[in-house]
Order: C-alpha cells, then structure tokens, then sequence
C-alpha cells in the first residue's frame, strides 16, 4: 500500500480553527458531494474519573460526520476513556463517573431518555483484539439484526449478513464458510468480521479503538482501505497509536496528552503545522 | 584498585555451571512430582485392591435346588403361604440323604438353617400360581443361607475349631453331599442388585439404596443447580459491589467449609422438626444435600464466569445487547463447562455424604425400595455404614461390595462429567 502520509483534505471546514467551540451549525452537506459532513457528534466539558481518580478533563471536540476522526496520544492519555464516552460503555465500569454533555445529532446521549442499548445500536464499536463471539461467521454478523429485531425474515437477514461481509470486504473469503466459526479466522479477517457485526446494524457512527494494533501490515492494510471506503456511509472515530496511521486515514485528528485535549484540527494541518508544541514533539517521536 | 577483567570465557564458565545448577533443580523437582503421584497412586491401588479383594465375593451367589414332593396332606392349597414349606424341605431332603432324624427334628430344624427363608417364599408363590402341582414333585431354587454360601466361598472352613465356627461339622458335611449331588450352583448374585436391604445378608441387595440416592441427587440438583447458578450470575453479573455483597462472598466461601453433619443438624430441624416433611426421605435427603452442594456450585459457577474472557462480554454489549441477553446468551454459555463440572462433582461429592443423611433418619434398618419422594429411603452411604455394623460376618463382603457400587455410580457421574464438558466446551 501506497504510504500516503499527507493525504489531501479537501474538506470544506478551514483548516486548523483553534481549539474551542467550533461551528455547531455547519451548513448540511450533502451526501458524496463533499467527504465531511456536519457536526455528529458534539462534546462539551466532558471529564471523566473511574473511582475519584481523573481520566479525562474538560474535553470539548466536534466530530463531523462521514469523516474519520483520529485520536492520537500517549498511552494512558484518555483518548479510548473519550471513544467509549460515545456509547456509553464507560457505564459498564463500576465506578466510572462522566460529566459534561455529548451530543449526537443535537440530542444529549446521557440524557435519562437515551437507553444505552439503542444508543449503542447506533454507535458500533470495533476493539483493540478482534473479539468475534464463538460461534458461526453467519451468527456473528446476524446477531445484531437479530438483537434489534431489524430483520423480519430468514432472507432478508440473508441479505443483511451478505450485504455487511461485502462490505467489510469480507465476502469472497467466506461465502462458502459461512457456517463455520468466526474464531478459526486468521486475526485481520476476524477484525473484517467484527467491523461487518457492527455494519450490520446500519449504525450511524463506528468508533475503534486501535483496531490495527493485534495485526499484521498486510492485514493493517485491508483494514485502513475498508475504513476508508466506509468513511463514505459513516462517521468513524478512531483511536490509533500509530502516527502514520492517523495520518493515512483520517481527516481529522484530536491530540489527548494527559487526559485533556491539546489540538484539534485537519489531519493535514496537525501534521505539517501543529500549533502546540506538546504535539510536535508527539508526532515528531519526542515522546510518547 | 584494579579488577581482574571478566573475560568471555570466564563468563561461559559461569553460565555452564549456572546451567548445570538450574537443570539439576529442575531433575529434582521433576523427581518429586513423580514420587507425590507415585505415592498417591500407590495409596489409591492399595484401597481399591483391599476394596475389591474384600467385596469381590458378593458379586456371586450358591443356589440350592431341592426336588420338594408337594405333599396334599400338609400343603395348604387354599393358603400357600401358611405351609412349613421349611420343614417339609428339610425331612424330604434329610430322607433323601438317608439320615434318620430324631424325635425333635433336631436335624431338620439344622438342616433348615442351610437354606434362606427365601426357599419358602418360592415355594409358596409356584403353588399360588399353580395350585394343581400339589401331588407332584417340584425342583425350588433357593439361594443358600448366608453361613452355608460363605462356607462354599471358602470362608468358612473345617480347619476351624467346631465351637468357633458358625456351622456344625454334621451341616458342613450335609453341603458337601448336597454340592456332590449336584443341588448346589454358583453364579451371579442377581439379588444384589434387585432386592432392597434385608436383615438376612443372602437376600440383601443394594437397590434400594441406590434408588434412594438416585432419586435424593434429582431432588439435590434440581434445587441447587438452578439456585447456585442463578445466585453465582447475580453476585457476578448484576450485584453492585459493596460492603454488603463482599460479606456475602465472604459468607458463601464459609458455607462451603461448614462440616456436613451442621447440615444434617439444619436439615433436622428445618425441615423434619419444623416443615413436618417425611423423615429419611429423598425430598429431606435431597434438600439437606442441596444446602451443602450450593455453596460449591456458586463458588464454581462464580469462578467459570470470571474466567469468561471481557472481551466477549464488551463486545456483546456494544452490540447493543442488554446486561440480560449478554449473560444468558455470551458468558453462561460460555462458562457453561465450568459451571457443568462444578455442579457434577458437587453432586458427586453430595452422593458421598453419609453424616447429615444418618441425622435425618437413614441410619435405621429401610427394607423397600422408594417408589416417591416421600416414602422413607436408604442411600448408598448409609447403607454401607449400617452393612457395616452388622453383626453377619456375610454383611462384610457385601458392604465391600456396596462401596464398589457406590464408586462405579461416581464413575458414571464423573464420566458424565468430562463428556458434558466436552459437549459444552467451545474456543475463543
């Protein structure tokens, strides 16, 4: 694969506006005309601490739909402590405390209205270790559907675990396996299979959370070009330890440096023309 | 001051002998692992040898057949059962051997302590169905006493003095005429495993006990099965940790200490003395076993789910599946080998259990075999503990006998065990 480091951001947002409250109400954008849509996801002041002890502080970050959005940082920095903010899987940590508002589509996803099960039906989430159930790749993909009551027959979740695989790009390699444990794929393929879980469910948002980290490059590869390709259908955060990554497939990229946001801004811009000095000697290799 | 430079050879030098060193500890601690199993295989050939040696002997049984004449003049046609088929038995066959008896029948009534008190129950049951043998001569095959069976096994023996041994040489020598007569028959002690316990070791068998102990494990695992494993899913799955759920932990682990026979205590009083329910019945038995298997499934069942990898559950839940379908549908499923295995041997461990099921009344003398839950029942370990009281010296090779049958059903159990894990057993 072609390393392309500086990919060309041909969004329409200025590049490089400052850290800050950024422009809520961009203007809509129409689907395919322009890569970056407008604003899905809006966080204010969000901090977070698992049992008293400060994970995130204040972290105020537009993420714009159809658009990857990459969180870079050092370990222990809080960037996947603000990814599972999104779809609440911090509520599954005993102790785990959020404050400040996410919005998604200008509607508060903690509000006491939102039930986590139907937010998370519209955030997918894909992890670090590829984690397909161990069962069938056909009752992998099929499960969400299923849980949700999205399909109303046997053949149209045909259709929908078909559709998902080639999507995931998938499909060729096990059309004629279907039937066959998830598990017994090799680790990029297992990776392909929990991204075409997750498709499955037509959520509106993907977040992942170093999904390259457990393969190899060859697989890393097939993995960046589907996110790319998805990128088109949906808004998709990503948490990546690799600078060069974060370059390769984002349009975005937010720098967290000890729980808090540094930066902010164009891939292209944070590359080449940081504002920070904390993230220029971060994706200069100075530290992290 | 100066070092001596280490040289690389030196260095090689201290590696090797540090080599040798860490090789030799790993010999010994080889050879101690094979010694500790060699010893605890040893121990466990040196039981079970003493165990079949002992018990191998009740798996086979003598029968007598005796041609009787059914007399008309004594046999009862309207009521079988009231005839002295014992004696009438007796005479014919002191007759038949040409032995004159004397004016008591003291010979007869010797002659009939040869032969089980079953010969008359068979006697009486062919005339009962058959009224028109009466007149005829009929071949009764009865298994042999307890004294005169253990003298074929060799038990019993002449080089023992006659005021030391159970049979009289008169008696041994009416058994040797009788096997020469080709009356007397070895074969496989069917009864052992058809009949229930009886006060005569010849017609005693294990099947009440086991029907007992079968039916007290249903009891047993229907109750504690889905309670522990439901208690496990709750403080594992859905409890808040707290102060109040640790000291419930801490509370559950004590249970699984607590000796047996508090349960039995608990079991007395709970449900005998205060719930009115039958005494040494398998509902108690079972309910008393099920208090004692349930802390062993929870702390089984608990340990399976912990080993359930996060990933599965964080992935079902992003999924969008609730806490409930996440449990039931990833991780029970997932720690449903464990918590097999862990049910299986507590059950295993609750059919062993003799202290609480002496308590709840299975100590006393239970001859029928359980038809409900409710009817009074023995149980294996019972029975062997009271087989072994017995004052019968044939009671000894049949308690032998009864610990076989015993630990065959643990076999079974165990065997269970592992297949169901196999079955249940998926990767991940």
């Amino acid at each position: 694969m072609k390393f392309n480091l500086f990919r060309a951001a041909d969004g329409t947002e200025g590049g490089g506006s400052p850290v800050g409250p950024p422009v809520i109400a961009a203007p809509p954008v129409v689907h395919g005309s322009a890569p970056m849509g407008p604003t899905k996801i809006a966080a204010r002041d969000v901090s977070v601490s698992y049992s008293g002890k400060q994970a995130l502080y204040d972290v105020t970050l537009d993420i714009p739909d159809k658009t990857v959005t990459a969180l870079i940082g050092p370990s222990g920095c809080g960037k996947s402590t603000f990814l599972r903010t999104m779809n609440r899987m911090n509520d599954t940590i005993p102790g785990c405390k959020v404050t400040g508002r996410i919005d998604m589509d200008g509607e508060d996803i903690n509000a006491k209205s939102v039930d986590p099960v139907l937010l998370r039906a519209r955030v997918g989430m894909v992890f670090q270790k590829p984690n397909p159930f161990p069962k069938t790749i056909y009752e992998n993909v099929a499960y969400g559907p299923r849980i949700h009551g999205l399909a109303a027959s046997k053949s149209e979740l045909d259709s929908v675990v078909e559709a998902s695989l080639k999507r995931a790009g998938l499909w060729e390699e096990v059309a004629d396996r279907l039937h066959s444990p998830g598990t017994g794929l090799s680790g990029g393929q297992q990776q392909r299979l929990v991204i075409a879980r997750a498709i499955a469910v037509e959520p509106e948002v993907i977040l992942m959370d170093e999904p390259c980290s457990a393969l190899d490059p060859i697989a890393t590869a097939k993995i960046e070009e589907l996110i790319d390709e998805l990128r088109e259908r949906y808004c998709i955060v990503i948490v990546t330890h690799s600078m060069a990554q974060a370059a390769r497939v984002s349009q975005r990229t937010a720098f967290f440096h000890m729980g808090r946001l540094v930066e902010t801004g164009d891939t292209e811009d944070i590359f080449t023309n940081p504002r920070e000095r904390r993230t220029l000697d971060y994706i200069t290799g100075r530290f992290g | 001051m100066t070092e001596t430079p280490v040289t690389s050879e030196m260095r090689a030098n201290r590696l090797r002998a540090g080599l040798k060193r860490r090789y030799a500890r790993e010999g010994r601690f080889k050879l101690y692992g094979l010694l500790a199993i060699g010893v605890a295989v040893g121990f466990l050939l040196l039981l079970l040898g003493r165990i079949i040696e002992q018990g191998h002997t009740a798996f086979y049984t003598h029968t007598v057949t005796v041609p009787v004449y059914m007399d008309p003049a004594r046999v009862d046609r309207a009521y079988p059962q009231g005839t002295n088929f014992e004696l009438l038995v007796a005479e014919q066959q002191l007759a038949r051997m040409g032995i004159a008896d004397d004016a008591q029948g003291t010979k007869a009534a010797e002659l009939r302590g040869l032969f089980s008190s079953e010969l008359k129950f068979a006697a009486a049951e062919r005339i009962q169905n058959n009224p028109n043998l009466i007149g005829q001569t009929v071949p009764i095959a009865a298994p042999l006493s307890d004294d005169a069976d253990l003298y074929f096994k060799h038990e019993i023996s002449l080089d023992t003095p006659a005021d030391q041994r159970r049979l009289s040489d008169e008696q041994i020598g009416w058994l040797d005429r009788m096997q020469a007569s080709g009356q007397v028959a070895a074969h496989f002690n069917t009864g052992l495993f058809t009949k229930g316990d009886s006060t005569e070791p010849e017609l005693a068998g294990v099947l009440g006990a086991v029907v007992g102990s079968a039916l007290m494990l249903l009891v047993t695992a229907f109750i504690a099965i889905p309670l522990g494993v439901g208690a496990a899913l709750y403080l594992e799955e859905f409890a808040p940790r707290n102060r109040l759920t640790d000291l419930i932990e801490v509370n559950i682990n004590n249970l699984a200490a607590v000796p047996s026979i508090i349960y039995g205590l608990l079991g007395l009083a709970l449900f005998i003395n205060w719930m009115h329910l039958p005494r040494a019945s398998p509902l108690v038995g079972g309910l008393v076993l099920a208090l004692m298997a349930l802390p062993t499934i929870i702390i089984a069942t608990r340990s399976s789910l912990k080993a359930v990898p996060p990933s599965i559950r964080e992935a079902a839940l992003a999924m969008g599946a609730s806490k409930t379908q996440t449990v039931f549908q990833h991780t029970l499923p997932l720690a449903m080998p464990g918590v097999m295995t862990g049910a299986i041997i507590s059950m295993a461990h609750a059919l062993g259990e003799t202290a609480p099921l002496l308590l709840i009344g299975m100590v006393s003398f239970i001859p029928g075999i359980p038809a409900s839950l409710g009817e009074p029942t023995g149980a294996l370990p019972s029975l062997i503990y009271i087989w072994e009281n017995a004052s019968e010296r044939a009671f000894h090779e049949r308690t032998a006998a009864a610990i076989l049958v015993l630990l065959a059903f643990m076999i079974v159990m165990n065997a269970a065990a592992i297949f169901l894990r196999r079955r249940f057993e998926r990767r991940w």
